[in-house]
């Protein structure tokens, strides 16, 4: 039983249809990487996954939730379940790291102070960041900004973890740090929905692979094959211009 | 006779009438937050009707001169038969009126805060007002707060207007003390005076307040 199921999704800017009928299945504690060109729909997909994007047609069904109607309980009990990490990592500035992490399960899920803040401890550590607790974000780097989100993420323990470009807006020496996180939560089962510019990343820790373009699913499978022998010339070329 | 009023007390009564002068800013100033805050509230829920309400509420009191504000309150409700003494029509016309800029004011303070704030928050399944209470406000605040005192001077002197439905605050005092001693120029002069004495800190403070944020800004 799937996980995530995205069926004849389509969604449009005015004139412009972004997504022309996109179906996807993710198994609980798989990895599904999503790479393609700018403008190619990934986002899209991913943001449309916790609500954060509308569309015309279609559904979205997380773990038993259906997405209908965007009303706002619906989007409360969607957004219990699934978790998002943003390309520009979006912490609270005002907050320390360890107010990001708390914030969400005090707020929104009502759990006692003392509990939330052994959690924010626990999932700073998991990232690594354990004694980073009483930092501003402002003191952090780009990669501990970015390893502290995800633990903001966690806090909320989401059935599904959604990754929009993680390490685009990082400098090069600190996307790794960031990645081996990542890594973790995959080995440790975490259901990934990951949209990525990493080719290696996405071969290694991807169990699926899913190639958009123009709005669809081009072409989708097993890492390693989808790589190694695309079908589909656009993939080809891709691949080709990514390795090159 | 009333001409024997020397220049010390015409001072002295312009200093009382002061007190006047601050009660009333201070009335509109809180009145005016408080109701802004809801104005604010309402115009950024994404509620249709509640939209469309506080940018009627902001357009009238925005587009219309404070003078025909108070002419209204005053007179207009006279005119129902309810008896509306001269400082609760000035209280009430000042607190609508800078409700209305407030609200503005802030809603811009909120709408620079990024989008990625907002998706963020609501990712993490906090609902609107969990939002704005624990993520946007405390971050607009701290740009809020120095054209919030900056506007603090328009209030100032928005109630000078009050005098022309006769509550007696320094505006009015010294037009009574004009007509008592003929002598125009020195009262109005020392009028003007405590007037900037009233604003000139506020604007040094929301400058210093300004300068202070633009200069902790990190990032």
């Amino acid at each position: 039983m799937a996980l995530v199921h995205i069926k004849d999704l389509r969604k449009s800017y005015g004139t412009n249809e972004v997504l022309k009928g996109v179906s996807l299945e993710v198994q609980p504690g798989s990895v599904v990487a999503v790479i393609g060109r700018s403008g190619s729909g990934k986002s899209t997909m991913l943001r449309t996954i916790n609500g954060l994007e509308i569309f015309q047609a279609g559904s979205i069904e997380v773990d038993g939730t259906h997405i209908k109607g965007f009303s706002k309980a619906a989007l409360r009990e969607l957004r219990l379940k699934v978790g998002m990490v943003f390309q520009q990592f979006n912490l609270f500035p005002h907050l320390t790291a360890g107010e990001n992490v708390m914030l969400a399960p005090v707020v929104a899920k009502k759990m006692p102070r003392e509990e939330a803040r052994v959690i924010a401890k626990a999932m700073l550590e998991k990232v690594g960041l354990a004694e980073k607790f009483d930092a501003l974000p402002e003191n952090l780097s780009g990669g501990q900004q970015q390893r502290v989100a995800i633990a903001r993420a966690l806090a909320m323990s989401p059935k599904v973890l959604l990754c929009d470009e993680i390490t685009s807006a990082l400098d090069p020496e600190l996307v790794n740090e960031v990645l081996a996180v990542v890594r973790n939560l995959a080995t440790e089962g975490m259901t990934l929905v990951m949209v990525t510019h990493e080719m290696r990343f996405a071969r290694e820790v991807g169990d699926h692979l899913v190639f958009m373009h123009h709005g669809r699913i081009h072409e989708e499978g097993v890492p390693a094959e989808v790589f190694d022998n695309p079908k589909t010339p656009e993939l080809a070329q891709f691949v080709g211009a990514i390795s090159a | 006779m009333m001409s024997d009023i020397g220049t010390w007390d015409i001072f002295r009564n312009l200093l009382l009438s002061a007190r006047w002068t601050i009660v009333l800013t201070l009335t509109a100033f809180i009145g005016g937050g408080i109701v802004g805050m809801l104005v604010l509230f309402a115009r950024t829920s994404g509620i249709k009707p509640l939209v469309l309400a506080t940018q009627g509420f902001i357009e009238l009191f925005q587009g219309t001169p404070l003078l025909m504000q108070m002419f209204l309150m005053f007179f207009g409700l006279a005119l129902f038969g309810l008896d509306v003494p001269a400082w609760l029509a000035a209280g009430v016309a000042l607190t609508l009126w800078s409700a209305a800029y407030l609200a503005e004011i802030w809603r811009g303070c909120v709408d620079a805060i990024p989008k990625g704030q907002w998706e963020a928050s609501s990712s993490l399944a906090l609902s609107y007002s969990e939002q704005m209470r624990h993520v946007i406000l405390p971050q607009a605040v701290r740009i809020a707060i120095p054209p919030t005192v900056g506007f603090s001077v328009q209030i100032v002197k928005g109630t000078a207007i009050a005098s022309i439905i006769g509550f007696v605050e320094l505006t009015k005092a010294g037009t009574m003390l004009t007509n008592a001693t003929f002598r125009p120029f020195l009262v109005y002069s020392l009028v003007a005076l405590m007037f900037f004495a009233l604003c000139w800190p506020l604007s040094l403070w929301a400058r210093h307040l300004e300068g202070k944020i633009h200069g902790s800004r990190a990032h």
